[in-house]
């Protein structure tokens, strides 16, 4: 047996109620809970997965969830140590309605930039991250930028057809 | 002393490229940096939400400036994975050396910048020189020379022209004469090693710790490269070396650069003696009323600054519902400057984030 296999069954022991699958054999995919998102997150730094990619989140609006996506990729050296343990697809869903959760610093120290664009883009605080400003835009927005009910072409429209013309310029 | 606050960029001539850092400095030390991306923010990818599969890729392109061929690479490679698109042999060990082409071009615009913020104008000219030797055959390949789109959901766009390979060779045998004068002026120059080392120096620990991909980590001695881990198109085909250095410091990052512009060209050689007869385009459905099966998918390449990955979810319409891309500058360009700059030299700001590799649209997205 795979060692991933073994792991997605240790898994499912250590932590009640949590969804493992295995869709790919180099890829493991748990649908976790919020409160146990930064247990298991301990839980896989301590099983080799030490390489934080990517923290991404996508608007599903229709069911007025947001879902956060924890992506690890272990530092491997070859294909052979890679087959056995694969990657991490840790996901959580969270209501849309004032969203909020908790920072995954202390576990992994570059989330802190991914933490801070997924706040200003999709409106998500993070409690215990240290600076929630700004990152890539340049003020604050009624709907954050990258949800789903935000139009970008509404935006356009609203924003460049309220200046008024120069005078003397016909429309 | 008295502590100041400086504005770094984005009109310096230190600065490569739209990005600046505010410096907390006392005398010319550095006490606090805050990086400030955004300048080049586009919204890339909300744009790629309104856009079809297809339309998506003069977009995709424009996220790296300097190496768009990766980034084709890796919405090409999560487009075939989502619908499940088999792509035929030949045109895998083409993408091959086109994205090898793609890095040492890429390798000769990150040395042109390194020169020429050290102020070794003579070497940042031939760099960019030879670089454009590279734009030349993507030109005679494409037709176009910096943004190509020539790697497709499927295969390549079109196979070599006639005598290509022949033109490939004659290109890097050009440059690879010019290695010695490098070695000569640059690398091995007594000015250049006083400037770079240890400059900006992080441990393997800290490199692990804040997430370092590329030659960042490579150059602390972790011989970290997706090209091995996960292999795509022809790279489990060849073999070849993974250049690393030990120290982690400005000094060792340039060589690993410099250590892979020349297994890259090697690289090269050994795809083109074994490049395969065939295809090179397995065909799509129709562009206009593709719709791409229900999914999510994370696939990643080597970029040339370390792993580049692309996460994408499709909700079986004609558009992506959601794309992110994990650029290997945004580790590097926000969590480990901010770091390594501290109880650096005000000089020495500009070196470290070029040695860093780090590439501002790419951040900005």
């Amino acid at each position: 047996m795979k060692m991933n296999k073994k792991l997605a069954e240790e898994l499912e022991l250590t932590f009640k109620d949590i969804e493992v699958s295995t869709p790919e054999d180099t890829k493991i995919e748990i649908f976790a809970h919020k409160e146990q998102v930064l247990t298991i997150l301990r839980f896989l730094k301590d099983k080799g997965y030490n390489h934080l990619a990517l923290i991404s989140c996508v608007d599903w609006i229709e069911k007025a969830e947001f879902e956060l996506v924890y992506i690890l990729t272990p530092y491997l050296q070859d294909y052979e140590a890679y087959k056995e343990i694969g990657d991490i697809h840790l996901k959580m869903r969270i209501p849309r309605e004032n969203p909020e959760f908790e920072t995954v610093i202390p576990i992994f120290a570059n989330a802190e930039p991914y933490e801070r664009e997924i706040h200003e883009l999709f409106g998500i605080k993070f409690a215990g991250h240290p600076r929630l400003t700004h990152l890539l835009l340049e003020r604050d927005y009624a709907i954050p930028p990258f949800r789903k009910d935000f139009d970008t072409r509404e935006y356009v429209k609203d924003v460049f057809d309220s200046i008024p013309p120069i005078k003397g310029e016909k429309k | 002393m008295r502590e100041l606050e400086l504005y770094f960029g984005p009109q310096h001539l230190g600065m490569v490229g739209n990005f600046s850092i505010t410096l907390k400095v006392e005398g010319d030390r550095i006490l606090k940096a805050t990086a400030n991306p955004g300048y080049l923010h586009r919204g890339f990818e909300k744009l790629m939400e309104y856009r079809t599969w297809i339309q998506n890729f003069p977009l995709v392109c424009r996220l790296n400036v300097i190496e768009p061929d990766h980034m084709e690479m890796v919405y090409a490679m999560a487009v075939e994975k989502l619908a499940g698109i088999e792509v035929p042999e030949r045109a895998q060990w083409i993408r091959s050396i086109y994205l090898e082409l793609a890095r040492v071009g890429s390798h000769l615009f990150g040395l042109w910048a390194y020169a020429n913020m050290l102020g070794f104008d003579t070497i940042a000219q031939w760099a960019m020189y030879h670089r454009d030797l590279i734009l030349d055959l993507f030109e005679e390949l494409t037709g176009g020379r910096v943004y190509h789109i020539y790697i497709w959901p499927g295969g390549v766009r079109r196979d070599f022209p006639d005598g290509f390979a022949n033109k490939i060779v004659e290109t890097l045998h050009s440059i690879g004469k010019c290695v010695p004068d490098y070695d000569d002026t640059f690398f091995n120059n007594p000015l250049f090693y006083e400037r770079a080392h240890g400059i900006g120096k992080i441990t393997q620990e800290e490199a692990k710790e804040w997430g370092a991909v590329g030659q960042v980590l490579r150059a602390t001695g972790i011989p970290y490269d997706i090209r091995k881990v996960e292999p795509y198109a022809a790279y489990d085909k060849v073999d070849f070396d993974i250049p690393t250095r030990e120290n982690g410091d400005a000094y060792s990052r340039i060589w690993v650069i410099r250590d892979e512009l020349i297994e890259s060209v090697h690289l090269i050689f050994k795809l083109l003696d074994k490049l395969p007869e065939g295809e090179v385009y397995n065909k799509v459905p129709n562009p206009f009323k593709w719709k791409v099966p229900k999914g999510e998918a994370y696939v990643r390449v080597e970029s040339s600054r370390g792993e580049l990955g692309l996460y994408m979810v499709s909700n079986g319409k004609d558009k992506p519902y959601r794309v992110h891309f994990r650029t290997p500058s945004y580790p590097h360009g926000l969590t480990i400057l901010e770091k390594v700059l501290v109880g650096e030299n005000i000089a020495d700001v500009g070196n470290t984030m070029i040695s860093l590799y780090v590439v501002a649209p790419e951040i900005d997205r």
